[in-house]
């Protein structure tokens, strides 16, 4: 806050008087400039990093055989992309990720409403399900290889498995702190079963699953480029994975890089998304508050 | 705000100014190095090299006397690690018992063994943080000393007993034979990567019954489940190590189409520029241990000796009666004329190599375990 504060003492005592700051004084300008410096910020600090990076590799302080410089990198995920041989991983990761994603909040989303909603059914699922939840997912895929064979069913059983949780436990959480007057004045109101899920739950819990959906995202890209290192023929992980077994970093950066792109688009598409789906919700930017 | 932006595009600017002004290390610091005396080895004559160009998969191994070349301890006693990607594999025994039996000690060099995946060892031996890898030349290393590294292969470490079945095996369809079995577009179940020494007599084996690494799908696996998967119609095909394809052999359902070639080892020891420039006597030593050990203790058919079977067994940890389940392997120091140039076209139809092929003299350096038997070129 810039705001102006100043003791001025009087004869009869000390008051404080506050003056407006430029905040006040010129609202939008220094938004504005409060906006350009955080966009600044976000957007040289990589770039230095990235440059030092470069230096770095340049002037032999690292061993640019083992850490590639960012043009090499940049120049040989070019020179993959424009010949063809990039896009499969980058799908067959998509592909799996999309699917596991789409499964696991749906089921999430279904289990935590009714577990949410029932106490009975919360009694009889929670113990379980909150032991499965400590079990690392990666250690689930032996499991998921004998029930669905070499294909893309463990993959993709593995992101559902991973992102169910995220979902099930902030729904779940959401219905049971939905204040009781909101479901006695729908009854109130003699809403049916459906009225009381649309016009109550619903609205009531969505941001906070929404939350976690945005945090299931950036998990499941990291849950499915460990699994695609142990039972895939393709995707990014294997891409990292396997240049890295033959000792081609530039080729490994590459893949890092696109699983980094990877991730921060799928969580801001899905952050996007529930913006667009709770207008009502305070806003979540993400980044830096203004 | 205008001068912080100012700051970060001068920083930047400046950056870029000095990183293309930045002069490249070439990489040429190392010496030449200087001729070295060879004198004959009491022990090591006739047949203690063979010529490198014999590919005959009959040829009888380089072999010298029982306990010799004898030991030249160095003047200094020096501390060797030594990157094994596994403790436990019979390829690496002769390392365990050299050092078990004090081989190396007797040259004056105290050695460790120490488990490194190759990926992770390849760095620390080029940055000299590892003395030498007991390895082969994989597709890593082929990339490695394409992108500037100093690593040769050294010395070989063994090729399969003829009687061994250790390779490709194929689950046999209606009316399939080991002699008629089209592999193109087959599904490979393997724990090898496609970058292993393995891609070379797999592609031969592949080649040979219509199929070949850039015709077939390869599907990783671990260990325990490349069996289970032939077995359960996971995978068309798998490559089987040693003791695993026992279960499988006399099945009529399955067929061996080929294994690691007789007579021409596939990998060994690999040296970083520690012992290949920096300190040669250190490096002929320990390659003069390693020869012994091999003289000394797996001339032949060293399985035959219960004794031994269960010394190895206790050494690599492993049950006595795996280790007697397989036939011997044929322990070879010297290196086949040709191989890594059969590596590196393996390694291209696998699409895991880049660059141009390098030369064999970029790869491989006879001149150590020469030396080490008194050969003179």
């Amino acid at each position: 806050m810039n705001t102006a504060v100043r003791k001025e003492r009087t004869d009869a005592a000390a008051v404080l008087v506050r003056r407006p700051g430029p905040q006040e004084l010129h609202p939008v300008r220094t938004h504005r400039r409060r906006r350009t410096l955080e966009l600044s910020l976000a957007l040289a600090v990589p770039l230095l990093l990235v440059l030092l990076w470069q230096l770095a590799a340049a002037q032999a302080w690292i061993d640019d055989r083992v850490y590639p410089a960012p043009t090499t990198i940049l120049a040989d995920g070019w020179d993959r992309a424009a010949a063809g041989d990039l896009w499969p991983d980058v799908w067959a990761t998509l592909k799996r990720v999309l699917a596991g994603y789409a499964i696991g909040t749906a089921s999430g989303y279904a289990l935590g409403l009714l577990m949410g909603s029932l106490s009975l059914v919360r009694a009889a699922l929670e113990p379980l399900l909150d032991a499965l939840y400590v079990v690392p997912k990666l250690a689930l895929l032996p499991i998921f290889l004998n029930m669905f064979g070499l294909g893309e069913g463990p993959q993709v059983a593995l992101v559902a498995a991973t992102v169910f949780f995220f979902v099930w436990i902030s729904t779940m959480s959401a219905v049971m702190s939905i204040p009781a007057g909101y479901r006695d004045a729908g009854q109130v109101f003699g809403a049916s079963s459906w009225q009381m899920f649309r016009h109550v739950l619903l609205p009531a819990s969505l941001p906070a699953v929404l939350v976690g959906a945005r945090i299931a995202a950036g998990v499941a890209v990291l849950v499915i480029v460990a699994s695609e290192q142990i039972a895939a023929a393709n995707g990014l992980g294997h891409l990292i994975f396997d240049s890295r077994a033959l000792f081609q970093n530039d080729v490994m950066f590459v893949g890092i890089v696109c699983v980094a792109v990877l991730g921060v688009v799928f969580s801001e598409l899905v952050r996007i998304l529930g913006r667009l789906l709770t207008p009502w919700a305070p806003r979540d930017r993400g980044r830096g508050q203004s | 705000m205008r001068r912080f932006a100012c700051g970060a595009v001068l920083a930047a600017v400046a950056l870029l100014v000095s990183a293309g002004c930045a002069a490249q290390d070439s990489g040429d610091g190392a010496g030449a190095s200087e001729p070295r005396t060879i004198k004959a080895v009491p022990g090591c004559e006739e047949g203690s090299w063979t010529d490198p160009a014999d590919l005959a998969a009959d040829r009888a191994p380089a072999r010298c006397a029982k306990g010799t070349p004898a030991p030249k301890p160095l003047k200094e006693r020096r501390k060797l690690t030594i990157a094994t990607g596994t403790l436990s594999a019979e390829y690496v025994a002769p390392l365990q018992v050299a050092v078990a039996k004090g081989e190396f000690k007797k040259e004056g060099l105290d050695v460790t063994l120490k488990v490194l995946p190759t990926p992770d060892a390849l760095p620390l031996l080029a940055k000299g943080d590892v003395d030498a890898q007991w390895a082969a030349p994989e597709a890593a290393v082929i990339n490695g000393v394409n992108s500037g590294f100093d690593i040769k292969w050294v010395a070989g470490n063994f090729s399969p007993d003829p009687e061994s079945k250790s390779g490709l095996w194929v689950r046999l369809k209606d009316g399939e034979s080991a002699s008629r079995v089209p592999m193109a577009d087959r599904k490979l179940g393997t724990m090898i990567g496609k970058g292993s020494v393995i891609a070379y007599p797999m592609n031969q084996a592949l080649k040979k019954h219509g199929g070949g690494l850039d015709k077939v799908q390869f599907q990783a696996l671990g260990s325990a489940d490349v069996l289970t998967a032939l077995q359960n119609g996971g995978v068309d095909s798998a490559w089987l190590l040693d003791p695993v394809w026992r279960k499988v052999d006399g099945d009529g359902r399955y067929a061996f189409l080929g294994g690691q070639p007789a007579g021409e080892p596939l990998g060994g020891m690999l040296f970083g520029p520690n012992l290949l420039t920096d300190d040669v006597d250190a490096g002929v030593a320990l390659l003069r241990a390693y020869i012994r050990t091999i003289n000394t203790y797996f001339a032949d058919d060293y399985k035959k000796d219960p004794a031994f079977v269960a010394e190895l067994a206790r050494l690599m940890r492993t049950d006595r009666t795996v280790l007697e389940s397989t036939p011997s392997l044929r322990m070879d120091w010297e290196i086949r004329a040709g191989t890594t140039n059969r590596l590196q076209s393996a390694y291209r139809a696998a699409g895991v190599s880049e660059g141009d092929p390098l030369p064999e003299s970029r790869l491989v350096d006879r001149a150590l375990y020469g030396e080490a038997v008194g050969h003179r070129p």
